[in-house]
């Protein structure tokens, strides 16, 4: 991978991971409410996966889905200003965290009801193939959705019709505090696949670079006519499952460990030719910014300025979202009722 | 500088957290994201994280203590100098000053409820659609004034509608309580019209008073002398006599009383209300203590309320609460002898009529018989016509 | 003696004793054994009845409803707690096609003492998927008891009597109610399940509310109070059977309705009140019965149109004082 795309791919993870951290604050601070899913952990599978669509293909997403919009380019301040429930937010202050739309970039919503988004997914990949479009769509999941009705309902129809879809699994190993080998007889998701004759893959989903390499390949197979593909990713959360969630179900050293393969340092690593030693893994403090930064500065390969320059880009731009977003007007009651009636575009009904 | 480290909203739910530890002293070094201390939320307990690198400083809430999201509950120092000690001074720059103790457990108003607005102007979005299939102003009858009028026997036209033109239940009582309507059944074809508020009120009002034992006295003066003392003074007769009545009054207190439920209400003042016909129907506007003030500024008053009634600009506290009434038809010539209905809220209700060719006029008074007896009024009337003899001490107060 | 206690503690209570009692019952839902139960209601009876008793389940709300229809064909207890009233909606089949219909097409043959317990309502800006009130999906449905308790003494008994009674009763708990603190007599003997409760007596109006609403109702009431306005408050506690008898002898008194209810307007809950109160009362009624109610739309997730698309104690208080001024 070419230098330019590796760092467009450690500049999203950088955002996705300091957007996230900063929504945390907000949200203590009481500027954001309701229920918030962080990504902190995962950043590897959105940042690898969308890099490796169109433009024109479609994201459909979940609830814990606020990087996802970023990579695909909606812009922060829109992202936050939605979480704000300020009206300039991508839906306007109407959705919020959970409900993250923005049609122009085809980044179909985040759906907070778990198992939604197979069936939203294959809806539009019926259009696409009915169309005979070169697009396709993207559908992300956990494994905790994995068990719900529609999963294999869904499955089943895109293989019956070679749906252009690829489904995404984003294995945190977690559906809430129910850990994957108590909820899933089958824990290895790939393997569900083959019960619908789906092409698979299980990648790690730490490792960015890897889930971008299963992606292309993967749409290359989808746009070539050959119906679903899916994908597991295998990945963690760092934090609870959403701010009301300490996490205590879940050992430190699991955490830890998890925490040790920060897929941002990862990504960096893949940034130079040779690879670190555990030693130097475990110098590096336990902020994985840090880790990142002193790992750069060894290798010369991102110069210490480089990546100073980066971060304080981030920074600014997290920044620049949240005033973004405090600055905003409320919606009104009346955009409210507008966004209800949109579709009825002033028919007379009775 | 120090920056205030608040008690975290840490749930969608959350209006008070309890502070079940701090993991750091006052003084110690905290990194950014490093935890400082437990909170328990109303969900589970939590770790807080430092928000910024610095010096952990007091005051800190107590442990154990309740205390409501976003407020203070410690400090993060820039310089190890500045988390020395309990009372290191805030800086001016400090959010808030006096570095708050921890606020006591107060939830804060969770959400924005909707702005309790002025009562009855302004409809909250959820009051307005609960309102909006209510009918308005187009009369009929509740259920219960039906079953009601049933019970008694009652036609609807018998009943007087409330304000908004709807029967209701006080209605159909009021209608059973009060004198049967005319049957007009068979009577000439005609329309029923609501009249003008006043004449309702009037009515009303008069209806009211048929629950008073009344009785009456007449007697006749001689109202020439009053008549001229008017005329040279340019003075109203009206004002003249109301004076009089006044001085009446107050020789014979009894008049300046009223019966309630709870026994005799005795007034400390005379006010004079005076019957004015404006067409269509009556007002009575009140001389306030009409015996007690110079009559220069009861004639003031009087132009005053005369020119308000001509203007329709009477207000309820030009013409309630007299405690003595005035009315005089001596414009009317053929008006040999008339008496009146004592209004409700006074005792007596003196009628004037017009002069014969002698210049006696009949003076009559109508009584509250719960109040003053026949005699007394036959005394009051006394005074009376000795007061209208001697108008010049109608000046005098 | 009454003791102190918040809502999920009493919950909490009832099912530790139920458990303990009959080892019929038995828990499921999605984490509600480990985890402890995201309103931690069943907090601690993991760890003392073990697995069997109560179940973590994968996400599949159908299928673990449906289960615990087929185990309570065989006389178990079982009782489902479905994580918000949100994903019932993918638990309709289980509830409304099997729970609520197999014993009356096997003849009433067969038991169905299912209990399923899920909280709803409109929380904290959780967005329209997390915010709904469905009570009047469940109304409709021959064959379904539901209770609606707002106090932690009604929360801990209506959950008993629901496990105990061999017909499908659904426990409706409100999100906000969870962490609501207020008196807990397990002696004092319970009412009737469905039976409603006049909360505060009144002449000049009767608010019939439920969950929350009630709650709020009498904030309400006590503020009108202070107006001169003397309302009486029902709290339904049922919506399926509904207690007519109290609520239409509070209405023959007062002659005004006013019907509380968080749910939207059309076809809510408060329009199966008002209609079946004004049958039963309409000669005794001054007025045409109001109903407050959410506003229909779904509910935005900024906090301040949030609060107002629901009812709030001011709102009642306003449109309980235009009820009783209508005509005066
Ligand atoms: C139908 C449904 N049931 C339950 C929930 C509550 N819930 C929200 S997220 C979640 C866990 C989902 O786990 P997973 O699919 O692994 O996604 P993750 O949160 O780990 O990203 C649950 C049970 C829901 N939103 N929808
Ligand atoms: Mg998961």
């Amino acid at each position: 991978m070419d230098r330019d795309r590796a760092l467009a791919l450690l500049h999203d993870m950088l955002l996705g991971r300091k957007f996230e951290e900063r929504c945390a604050r907000e949200y203590m601070n009481g500027n954001i409410a309701g229920f918030l899913h962080l990504y902190p952990g995962e950043e590897a599978v959105a940042v690898g996966v969308i890099h490796a669509c169109e433009a024109s293909d479609y994201i459909v997403s979940t609830y814990r889905e606020h990087v996802h919009a970023l990579v695909r380019g909606v812009p922060a301040g829109e992202v936050m200003a939605e979480l704000f429930g300020k009206r300039t937010g991508c839906s306007r202050g109407m959705g919020g965290s959970m409900h993250l739309f923005d049609p122009e970039r085809r980044f179909m919503g985040g759906y907070a009801i778990v198992g939604e988004t197979y069936p939203v997914a294959i809806g539009l990949a019926y259009g696409i193939a009915m169309r005979n479009l070169p697009e396709a769509v993207i559908c992300f999941f956990g494994d905790g959705a994995v068990n719900q009705g529609t999963f294999h309902e869904s499955l089943n129809m895109a293989a019956l019709w070679k749906l252009p879809v690829l489904f995404v699994c984003e294995n945190n190993q977690y559906a809430i505090g129910t850990e994957v080998h108590r909820h899933s007889a089958v824990p290895e998701v790939y393997k569900r696949a083959a019960a619908y004759r789906i092409p698979t893959e299980r990648v790690d989903g730490m490792d960015v670079l890897a889930v971008h390499k299963a992606t292309e390949h993967a749409l290359r197979q989808i746009r070539a006519g050959t119906g679903p593909w899916l994908l597991e990713c295998l990945t963690y959360r760092f934090r609870g499952h959403s701010m009301a969630d300490p996490g205590h179900y879940r050992p430190p050293v699991e955490v830890k460990a998890h925490q040790r393969i920060d897929p941002l340092e990862l990504a960096l690593r893949e940034l130079s030719p040779i690879y670190p030693t555990p030693e130097q893994i475990a110098a590096a403090g336990p902020d994985a910014i840090l880790k990142l930064r002193q790992y750069c500065s060894d290798q010369g390969h991102l110069p210490d300025e480089d990546f100073r320059q980066l971060e304080a880009q981030v920074d600014a731009e997290v920044e620049a979202a949240v005033r973004f977003a405090l600055e905003s007007p409320e919606p009104s009651l009346e955009d409210a009722w507008q966004a209800l009636l949109a579709n009825r575009r002033g028919e007379t009904l009775l | 500088m120090k920056r205030p480290i608040t008690m975290p909203v840490l749930s969608d739910t959350m209006e008070v957290g309890r502070l079940v530890r701090w993991l750091k002293q006052p003084g110690d070094r905290i990194r950014k994201g490093e935890v400082i201390a437990e909170v328990e939320s109303d969900k589970a307990v939590m770790e807080l994280e430092a928000f910024d690198d610095g010096w952990l400083a007091g005051p800190l809430a107590p442990e154990g203590s309740e205390i409501a999201v976003k407020q203070v509950i410690g400090w993060i120092a820039d310089r190890p100098e500045e988390a020395q000690g309990e009372s290191s001074p805030v800086e001016p720059a400090a959010p808030e000053k006096a570095a708050p103790p921890p606020a006591p457990a107060k939830p804060a108003a969770p959400q924005k409820a909707p702005e309790p607005a002025a009562p009855e102007t302004a409809v909250s979005p959820v009051v307005a659609a609960a309102l909006e299939p209510r009918r308005e102003d187009d009369g009929g009858i509740t259920p219960l004034a039906r079953e009601l009028l049933a019970e008694l026997g009652l036609s609807p036209d018998a009943v007087s509608p409330g304000p908004d033109g709807v029967i209701r239940a006080g209605q159909v009582l009021a209608a059973a309580l009060a004198p049967p309507a005319p049957d007009l059944r068979h009577a000439p074809s005609h329309r029923v019209e609501r009249p003008s508020a006043l004449r309702w009120k009037v009515a009303l009002n008069m209806t009211r008073t048929t629950a008073t034992p009344q009785f009456r006295v007449t007697t006749t003066a001689d109202l020439e002398p009053l008549r001229d003392f008017a005329h040279d003074r340019q003075w109203s007769l009206t004002l003249l006599l109301a004076r009089a009545c006044a001085l009446a009054v107050a020789a014979h207190p009894l008049f300046n009383q009223v019966w309630t439920p709870k026994g005799l209400a005795r007034f400390e003042r005379i006010d004079i209300g005076i019957a004015m016909d404006i067409g269509e129907g009556l007002v009575t506007p009140v001389l306030r203590d009409a015996g007690g003030r110079p009559i220069e500024e009861l004639a003031e008053d009087w132009r005053i309320l005369k020119d308000k009634v001509r203007r329709r600009r009477l207000q309820p506290q030009d013409y309630e609460g007299a405690t003595f009434y005035l009315s005089n038809l001596g414009t009317f010539p053929g008006v040999r002898q008339f008496d009146a209905i004592v209004p409700l809220g006074a005792s007596a209700i003196l009628a004037v009529s017009a002069a014969d060719a002698s210049g006696q006029a009949a003076l009559t008074v109508s009584c509250d018989h719960r109040v003053v007896f026949g005699a007394d009024a036959a005394r009051f009337l006394d005074t009376l016509v000795t007061r209208l003899q001697h108008p010049e001490g109608l000046v005098r107060s | 003696m009454a003791e102190k206690i918040r809502y999920w503690q009493a919950l909490n209570r009832a099912l530790d004793e139920l458990l303990a009692a009959d080892e019929n019952v038995f828990i499921l839902g999605e984490d509600v054994g480990l985890y402890g139960g995201s309103y931690r209601v069943t907090e601690g009876l993991y760890a003392k009845y073990g697995e069997w008793r109560v179940r973590d389940t994968p996400i599949s709300e159908d299928s673990f409803t449906g289960l615990g229809v087929g185990a309570a064909l065989m006389g178990l207890r079982p009782v489902v707690e479905i994580m918000t009233i949100n994903f019932a909606l993918l638990a309709l089949d289980a509830i409304i096609n099997l729970a609520a219909k197999v014993p009356f097409m096997a003849g009433g043959r067969l038991p169905m003492g299912l209990t399923i317990r899920t909280p709803g309502g409109v929380a904290r800006q959780l967005a329209a998927q997390h915010s709904q009130r469905l009570e009047h999906t469940l109304m409709n449905v021959p064959g379904l008891r539901i209770v609606v308790p707002s106090t932690p003494q009604d929360a801990y008994w209506q959950l008993k009597q629901a496990v105990l009674s061999d017909e499908p009763v659904v426990v409706l708990e409100h999100e906000l109610l969870y962490f609501h603190e207020g008196p807990l007599d397990p002696a004092a003997p319970p009412p009737p399940p469905h039976r409603a409760i006049v909360r505060r007596r009144g002449r000049d109006l009767t608010l019939v509310a439920y969950s929350k609403m009630a709650l709020l109702a009498q904030e309400a009431a006590e503020r009108l109070g202070e107006q001169g306005i003397e309302a009486e408050v029902v709290d339904l506690r049922s919506l399926s059977p509904i207690d007519w008898n109290t609520c239409a002898a509070s209405v023959a008194r007062t002659h005004r309705l006013l019907v509380v209810e968080e749910d939207c307007r059309f076809a809510g809950a408060g329009a199966e009140i008002a209609a079946g109160l004004t049958e039963r009362c309409f000669t005794r009624l001054e007025a045409a019965p109001m109903r407050l109610a959410g506003l229909d739309i779904p509910t935005p997730y900024n906090g301040t149109l949030e609060a107002r698309t629901i009812p709030q104690v001011d709102d009642i208080v306003a449109a309980a004082r235009k009820l009783v001024k209508e005509g005066s």
